[in-house]
């Protein structure tokens, strides 16, 4: 133990002599969190691809069905009613949510037709909700266009339902006939009944309700922040690997490797010496990273700090694993550093860490299921967002620590100490 | 000297089809400075890395202080200081720091580590620069500072491999001066080098290498003594060589005489006076000298004698 101890506090002390080193890897991460982060916070979109939409309709009549075609003939999104070949229902498409391969899912309640159609005239009044469930890890620059989408059609269905009803009863009454309310900012649309001179408030007919899946505690929505912060500080924590792959080769040619293969030593500890400053200084990091971001931006931490820990623990030993593959594959600096810029970066952008995974094809998707960084960044949003705790997140945990393992596996199978 | 404290028994070290180390045999006493001496690539690192348990050899035994390299190397470690050709420190670290680290790696701690540590650095002539990065030192000091990391811990046995290599003559004298000065404490001293006049003035013993074999082993006036007065090399026209060769082995200063390389390398009893019947012969026979060089009984010439090329070759 004293060895490990000797050459850990050696490696530290080496990496906090290299002031390029420490900027890098603390600094440079930050400085995209921040640049980033407000660069984009108001232009933040969806992209080209189309956004899937996962739909319920339980509707008796025809206006679900047809708002649902006008929604599929919009180029943005693409709707889904049903999940490999079988229809959807509320409990599928939360399930379908809660586990990541969907954001969005709208529900038309059983009399949708029948409260969009009532006559304005009517003595008792119908009302009813459809229900957009949300992921609750989903920033309002990407839920509030599909909302105002969904809103705008349910206005015009509204408007076509009442068209028989007579040109007189429209222009009184169409502003009762929709509005949209959302936990956390209620719309307040057109709720003011226009007639003879006075305004008369009235309850609309049909609202629109943005929810979060019931198997998600979580129901405050991310902020850019929460959005953010994790998705670069894994993309940070990652560059250890070219730290560590550098010291390793660094060792090997300046003969310390050599002068240490002969004290009294085995490989392992040598090996276990090598990996753990580098695990420390990636502890540290996260360490940072949120704990700066919680005190300067006010993010939440969620509620488990043992679940923060476990995936803290479980993304560094990962990342460091990483390093010990890419340090037992790369023979020289520039090596390292082609491989490292080509793998990180792939690597973040499938797993999620710039752009969400949830817009990109699904394909795509499901390529960022072999990166760590998808994983990683799921279990952070799953504990930042979702209020997940720790016994929920042990299975992205178990994933990470399977990354961890195959990585180091074959980076301790592959290397060579000289 | 005492008893032998290394042993080598017909140890071959091959590196795929190449074999970089055939059939040696080496018995190094305790307390004795043993140089091995020979070109580069010669084998002399492979031999001392087998020596510092850094490689396993594919053939043979190897035995230090009495334990097997293959079954005891963990018992064997604690006894070696290893110093590498290429400078095995941390640049960026301080003198002191380094040689703390490697203290530790061999389990020193506390008082016991500092005192080590200090000892070490007065031993090399660092004491001033204890605190200074190395990668402000200079080529000797780095030098200087790489054998105290290979003596921190108080090891029986140092193999230092080529330690001069790069090193001003002040620095490279202020070496050699540590080196006996550590074998007058009893540490038992294995020095490669291609430096002949290092193996000269430091070592007891020497084992000329080439080509992965032991050539010749013995102290450094045994080996001279082998080229008896000197050795005369003859270059003559191809034609005249070989009906000259009986005639010069019959001369009274020749003791051997062969055809080598289409020159004739003649043994001598007293290499002048042989000069002076060679030259007398060729011109009774009227032969043409085309090249002559004469070598006197030194190292250096024992090895052109040895392998037929010069050490820095």
């Amino acid at each position: 133990m004293k060895k490990i101890i000797a050459l850990t506090w050696k490696d530290l002390k080496i990496f906090l002599k290299d002031r390029g080193g420490v900027i890098l890897i603390f600094v440079q991460p930050f400085m995209f969190i921040l640049i980033i982060t407000y660069a984009l916070s108001d232009v933040f979109s969806a992209g080209d691809h189309p956004v899937h939409i996962l739909a319920v309709n339980q509707d008796t009549g025809t206006q679900g069905a047809a708002l649902l075609d006008q929604l599929e003939d919009m180029k943005a999104f693409s709707v889904e009613t049903s999940w490999e070949g079988n229809d959807l229902t509320i409990q599928k498409v939360e399930r379908l949510i809660i586990e990541g391969k969907r954001t969005f899912a709208v529900i038309f309640p059983p009399n949708f037709s029948i409260v969009l159609e009532q006559g304005l005239g009517t003595r008792e009044r119908l009302t009813t909700k459809v229900l957009l469930i949300v992921d609750p890890n989903t920033t309002n620059q990407i839920a509030e266009p599909v909302l105002g989408t969904i809103q705008g059609l349910l206005e015009r269905a509204a408007y076509t339902a009442m068209m028989p009803k007579g040109m007189g009863d429209l222009f009184t009454h169409l502003g009762d006939s929709t509005s949209t309310t959302k936990s956390g900012s209620p719309r307040t649309g057109l709720e003011e009944k226009g007639g003879r001179g006075r305004v008369e408030k009235q309850e609309p007919a049909v609202t629109v309700e943005r929810i979060a899946p019931t198997g998600m505690q979580g129901r405050k929505l991310p902020d850019v922040y929460q959005q953010n912060v994790p998705g670069y500080t894994i993309y940070g924590i990652f560059w250890i690997v070219n730290l560590l792959a550098v010291s390793v080769l660094r060792e090997k040619r300046e003969g310390t490797f050599r002068r240490l293969l002969v004290a009294p030593m085995s490989r392992t500890i040598m090996l276990i010496g090598k990996w753990m400053p580098y695990y420390l200084i990636n502890i540290i990091q996260i360490a940072i990273m949120l704990g700066v971001s919680s005190l300067l931006f006010k993010m939440s931490l969620g509620h488990s700090a043992g679940g923060l820990i476990i995936v803290s623990l479980a993304a560094a030993a990962a990342a460091t694993g990483l390093g010990v593959l890419v340090a037992s594959l790369a023979r020289t600096e520039a090596q390292i550093s082609g491989l490292t810029v080509l793998l990180l970066l792939t690597l973040s952008v499938l797993g999620g860490c710039f752009i969400p995974r949830f817009i990109m094809p699904e394909w795509l998707r499901t390529v960022g299921l072999v990166t760590p960084h998808a994983w990683a960044l799921d279990a952070f949003q799953d504990l930042l967002v979702r209020g997940y705790n720790f016994w929920e997140v042990l299975p992205k945990v178990g994933v990470l620590g399977a990354f961890a393992v195959i990585f180091f596996g074959i980076g301790v199978w592959r290397f060579r100490f000289e | 000297m005492s008893s032998s404290i290394i042993e080598l028994k017909n140890v071959v070290k091959r590196f795929g089809g190449r074999v970089a180390v055939n059939c040696v045999d080496l018995s190094v006493q305790d307390g004795e400075i043993f140089g091995l001496l020979g070109p580069n690539g010669a084998g002399k690192t492979t031999i001392i890395s087998l020596l510092a348990t850094l490689l396993v050899p594919d053939d043979g035994e190897i035995t230090i202080c009495g334990f097997n390299l293959r079954q005891e190397a963990r018992r064997v470690r604690p006894l070696i200081g290893f110093v590498p050709q290429e400078m095995g420190l941390y640049p960026t670290l301080s003198a002191w720091d380094n040689l703390a680290f490697f203290g530790r790696v061999y389990g020193l701690h506390g008082s016991n580590l500092r005192e080590r540590v200090t000892n070490v650095l007065g031993l090399v002539g660092l004491s001033e620069r204890a605190s200074d990065p190395v990668q402000t030192f200079s080529g000797g000091m780095k030098r200087r500072l790489n054998i105290a990391a290979g003596l921190v811990h108080k090891p029986r046995i140092l193999f230092l491999d080529e330690p001069t290599v790069g090193v001003d003559p002040q620095s490279r004298n202020f070496i050699f001066e540590h080196v006996e000065r550590l074998n007058e404490e009893g540490i038992t001293i294995v020095y490669t080098t291609h430096y002949m006049e290092e193996v000269e003035r430091i070592c007891d013993r020497v084992a000329i290498m080439d080509q992965g074999r032991f050539l010749a082993l013995d102290t450094t006036i045994g080996l001279v003594n082998r080229l008896g007065a000197g050795v005369i090399y003859l270059g003559l026209p191809r034609a005249s060589s070989e009906p000259l060769l009986p005639d010069v082995r019959v001369l009274s200063q020749v003791l051997t005489a062969t055809e080598e390389k289409g020159r004739l390398k003649i043994e001598t009893r007293n290499a002048r006076l042989a000069l002076l019947e060679l030259i007398e012969l060729c011109n009774a026979r009227n032969v043409s000298i085309l090249s002559l060089e004469m070598l006197e009984p030194t190292l250096e010439s024992v090895f052109l004698h040895l392998t037929g090329k010069r050490l820095r070759d």
